[in-house]
């Protein structure tokens, strides 16, 4: 295998992490919120996409429209419910998404019975090649629905008015209420975004993946590690941060051994929470409850 | 009592409004304590059932204490306990099997171990804070995890490592599972009796007001960095004790039991949490209430379903943290507080 | 006139582009009570910071006792004997007054009971006794003040800095402050605060430092600087009102 071969393996992997990032990025830079269920929005949106797939025969890319405004009425539904009451508690939240995990984990193992599912798409499976890199249909969408998600939310945080206000409460909360913005509104609808676009990663990761009740187990420290390397509440660090972690990863395993191409990628992701907790893009400010203040 | 005291009494968990108490009352009320924690021992020593469950919990109960000395006194809310737990289970386990070596003994280098790196990992991330320090730590299990698994000379890889059974004193496997039980609870025994000491030192004082405010704390000479570095080796410690008990116990560790998240190093947290975080009885309590139930849980729902007696527990800790977020510990506090008041009124 | 205990030698302290301290010598002797007053964003905080070790010189010289401490971090000077207390008051909130205190003594008293016995002297000191026992946080801003002094004395400090004590404090509060600060004065504590109120300055201190868009314009007695019309320009002119 050559490096672009690994170059184009890590880049189309960095997609999957990217995108299953994007939506706890903005989570955890907005709110300020851990939320470890977040792999299992993933594993929802997944588990949904099989269920069109079952029940009306949809091929994924067209369950999406079914499966990601059903992921945001979702997170609509857990921020109100959970993690609004417990705003300014983050041992608490930490806490309750943990609960949250466990639940949706063991309620879909309990209703599945521990089956292994697939979803059949007929796109999805194609691949076809350049030169003698071969790139499978599936992961190219995902590669091209990161970029287009990231390029949609930086546009809808730049241009409109809910956008503007998750930015205004993002920066500062205080003020953000003084201007006349419900804080806690913009704050569920963020997380209502965040979750729909773990939606949009679970439906277009299901082509890929056999399903499993712990599947989301699979992506949540990866993605953690996305948004500490890439910063806080930046899209273009949750873009550029899932590239990194994807290439490190394609990388660390070929060159150095497979097995231990996550430890390499935790390792980095350790000096980077040590040595620029602001993260590669991270906004100044957005770490101001995370960290010490600088003397 | 006058009417004074109950007037400017405070609803804050878990302290006694009263003076320092002095050492005779702090003994008493331990060996009552760890009385009352002997009664179900003694009511169901004969069902094997029970005994099993009673030996968790007990060891939960020291694991739980030993967590909630950095965690929560020192408010370092650390996901990675689970790290030291592994490196006591394997270190006694690899001990045992490579060399003879006495658990009783080679439950120590494995502490002494975590004393050291323990500090030397948390190090750098101390520089964190809440969320961000809890996913570090976390980071620190995955890695640990990853290791294991890859280094299969030490650990035995994924597969794991088996402990003959061979019964005796000295290789502390016993036939009579109520040595395990009695063993636990000694552990219990000894973490909450240093809990006790550490919160009535300096040391406790210290990681108190680091936990509270670290400028104010440093105003009052103390280095922070130093304080919680030492609270974090003495946890790590207790921890890996805890982990090799743990191995000789079941005597089959492998990597995806050690360092699971739900049934070790968030395990920790939860029952500290559930009890009362920050208080010497409240992870204790949350031992004696969670491990029981989830172990009922899984008995009863068991058969009706994979996963069933866990999304039941993942509704209680929902429910713990929208609703007791001072614990068990906190409740009891307020409730005492609710009928002082009615009284006096 | 005795050595000067802690001495202040061109103090610079610059963010970036703004000098916050310019150039700033003084002495404070032992057993003295010096003021530092002037108007907002003067540059007092900054210049306490410096003492305290919550910030470092840019430039210029810290000493304490006649050795430097520009490079000590606070917990240092604290053990040097350095007591202070922070403008927003930072009580330990889920800990009693007695154990606020504590924290405190067991600097120097690492038995507990020694401890507790020094920590509740110096809340009879500061008049809080009746509260030893009641949590920081139900406490009220003028206690909470007051159990900041303690934590601060029962370190056993020779030089205590203050910074702003008295906002917030009543009439009767204000005067049975500077009845406690003059009784430890009493009894060879020295005292180096800021303050906005010039009745406490005059009433307290035995010299006043002014500081001005970072630097010292003037020094002498109180009623000297008081009625020093440089002075009151700068310090009154800007209040605006």
């Amino acid at each position: 295998m050559d490096i672009l071969n690994i170059l184009v393996v890590g880049l189309l992997l960095g997609g999957i992490y990217g995108l299953v990032s994007i939506g706890l990025n903005l989570i955890f830079g907005v709110i300020r919120i851990v939320n470890f269920a977040h792999g299992e929005l993933v594993m929802l949106g997944m588990y949904g996409a099989y269920l069109a797939y079952a029940t009306l025969g949809l091929d994924p890319y067209i369950a999406v429209l079914l499966v990601v405004p059903a992921l945001f009425v979702v997170g609509i539904i857990v921020h109100r419910l959970v993690l609004q009451p417990l705003h300014a508690e983050s041992n608490m939240q930490i806490f309750a998404t943990f609960g949250l995990l466990i639940i949706l984990q063991n309620a879909v193992l309990a209703i599945t019975r521990g089956e292994g599912f697939s979803v059949p798409s007929k796109v999805a499976g194609f691949t076809f090649g350049v030169g003698d890199i071969r790139v499978t249909v599936s992961r190219l969408v995902i590669f091209l629905a990161l970029t287009a998600t990231a390029i949609a939310l930086h546009l809808f945080l730049k241009r409109t008015l809910i956008g503007k206000s998750i930015r205004a409460v993002t920066q500062d909360r205080q003020a953000a209420r003084l201007m006349g913005i419900n804080v806690e509104r913009t704050f569920t609808i963020t997380f209502g975004i965040g979750s729909a676009l773990a939606g949009l990663a679970g439906v277009l990761l299901s082509p890929i993946y056999t399903l499993s009740p712990g599947i989301g187990g699979n992506f949540i420290l990866a993605a953690f590690a996305v948004v500490v390397l890439g910063g806080l509440g930046s899209v273009a660090g949750a873009y550029f941060g899932g590239m990194i972690v994807g290439l490190v990863e394609a990388f660390a395993g070929f060159y150095i051994d497979p097995e231990l191409k996550q430890a390499i990628w935790f390792l980095i992701f350790l000096v980077v929470l040590i040595v620029r907790p602001t993260g590669l893009f991270g906004q100044v400010g957005a770490e101001e409850v995370g960290f010490r203040e600088q003397n | 009592m006058n009417s004074d005291d109950l007037a400017t009494a405070d609803p804050s968990p878990n302290r006694p409004a009263g003076g320092i108490l002095p050492w005779r009352r702090v003994a008493l009320l331990y060996a009552v304590g760890l009385l009352v924690t002997l009664v179900p021992l003694l009511l169901l020593s004969r069902n094997f059932f029970w005994l099993n469950i009673i030996t968790y919990t007990y060891l939960f109960a020291g694991l739980a204490v030993a967590w909630n000395i950095i965690a929560g006194f020192g408010g370092q809310f650390s996901l990675g306990h689970g790290v030291f737990f592994a490196i006591g289970a394997y270190t006694t386990a690899r001990l045992f099997l490579d060399w003879e070596i006495s658990p009783w003994l080679g439950l120590l280098p494995g502490a002494i171990a975590c004393a050291v790196v323990g500090p030397l990992i948390f190090w750098p991330t101390f520089r964190l804070k809440g969320s961000f320090f809890a996913i570090a730590t976390l980071a620190f299990n995955e890695v640990a995890l990853v290791l294991a698994n890859y280094l299969e000379s030490v650990t035995g890889g994924p597969r794991g490592l088996q402990v003959p059974f061979r019964a005796a004193f000295k290789n502390m496997i016993f036939t009579d599972p109520r040595a395990y039980t009695v063993l636990m609870f000694v552990f219990m025994a000894i973490a909450v009796g240093i809990s006790i000491v550490l919160m009535r030192s300096r040391l406790g004082y210290y990681l108190l007001a680091v936990r509270e405010d670290e400028d104010a704390a440093r105003a009052a000479g103390i280095s922070v960095i130093q304080v919680k570095l030492r609270a974090t080796a003495l946890s790590a410690a207790l921890t890996a004790i805890g982990g090799g008990l743990f191995a000789m116990y079941i005597r089959t560790i492998d990597p995806l039991t050690l360092f699971s998240l739900p049934d070790i190093g968030v395990k920790f947290a939860l029952l500290s949490l559930i009890g009362g975080m920050g208080t010497i009885t409240g992870p204790v309590l949350g031992a004696f209430l969670i491990i029981p139930l989830e172990s009922y849980l899984r008995a009863v729902f068991g058969g009706s379903g994979p996963g069933v007696h866990l999304i039941l527990l993942g509704f209680v800790m929902l429910l713990a943290a929208l609703f007791m977020r001072r614990g068990v510990a906190g409740a009891i506090d307020s409730l005492r507080q609710h009928w002082r008041h009615r009284r006096s009124a | 006139m005795s050595e000067p205990f802690l001495q202040v030698r061109g103090a610079v302290k610059r963010f970036g582009g703004l000098t916050a301290v310019n150039d700033v010598s003084f002495d404070v002797r032992r057993g003295e009570i010096v003021s530092i007053i002037g108007p907002n964003g003067a540059g007092k905080t900054t210049l306490f910071n410096l003492l305290t070790g919550q910030l470092k010189p840019t430039a210029g010289d810290v000493s304490l006792n006649g050795q430097v401490i520009n490079a000590l971090p606070p917990e240092r000077r604290a053990r040097l004997g350095l007591g202070r207390t922070f403008q927003i008051a930072k009580p330990l909130l889920t800990l009693t007054a007695l154990e606020n205190a504590m924290v405190g003594s067991f600097l120097h008293h690492s038995r507990l009971h020694d401890a507790e016995a020094k920590a509740h002297q110096m809340l009879i000191e500061v008049g809080l006794d009746r509260r030893a026992h009641v949590r920081a946080a139900q406490l009220t801003l003028s206690e909470r003040r007051r159990l900041e002094v303690a934590r601060a004395l029962a370190l056993e400090p020779s030089l205590m800095l203050l910074d702003e004590v008295m906002a917030g404090l009543n009439q009767s509060e204000v005067q049975d402050s500077i009845d406690l600060f003059r009784r430890l004065n009493g009894a060879g504590l020295t005292f180096l605060i800021i303050e906005h109120n010039l009745k406490v300055v005059r009433a307290f201190s035995e010299r006043v430092i002014v500081i001005d868009r970072g630097a010292k314009i003037a020094e002498g007695t109180a009623e000297q600087i008081l009625t020093n019309p440089e002075v009151v320009t700068a310090y009154l002119g800007r209040r605006r009102g």
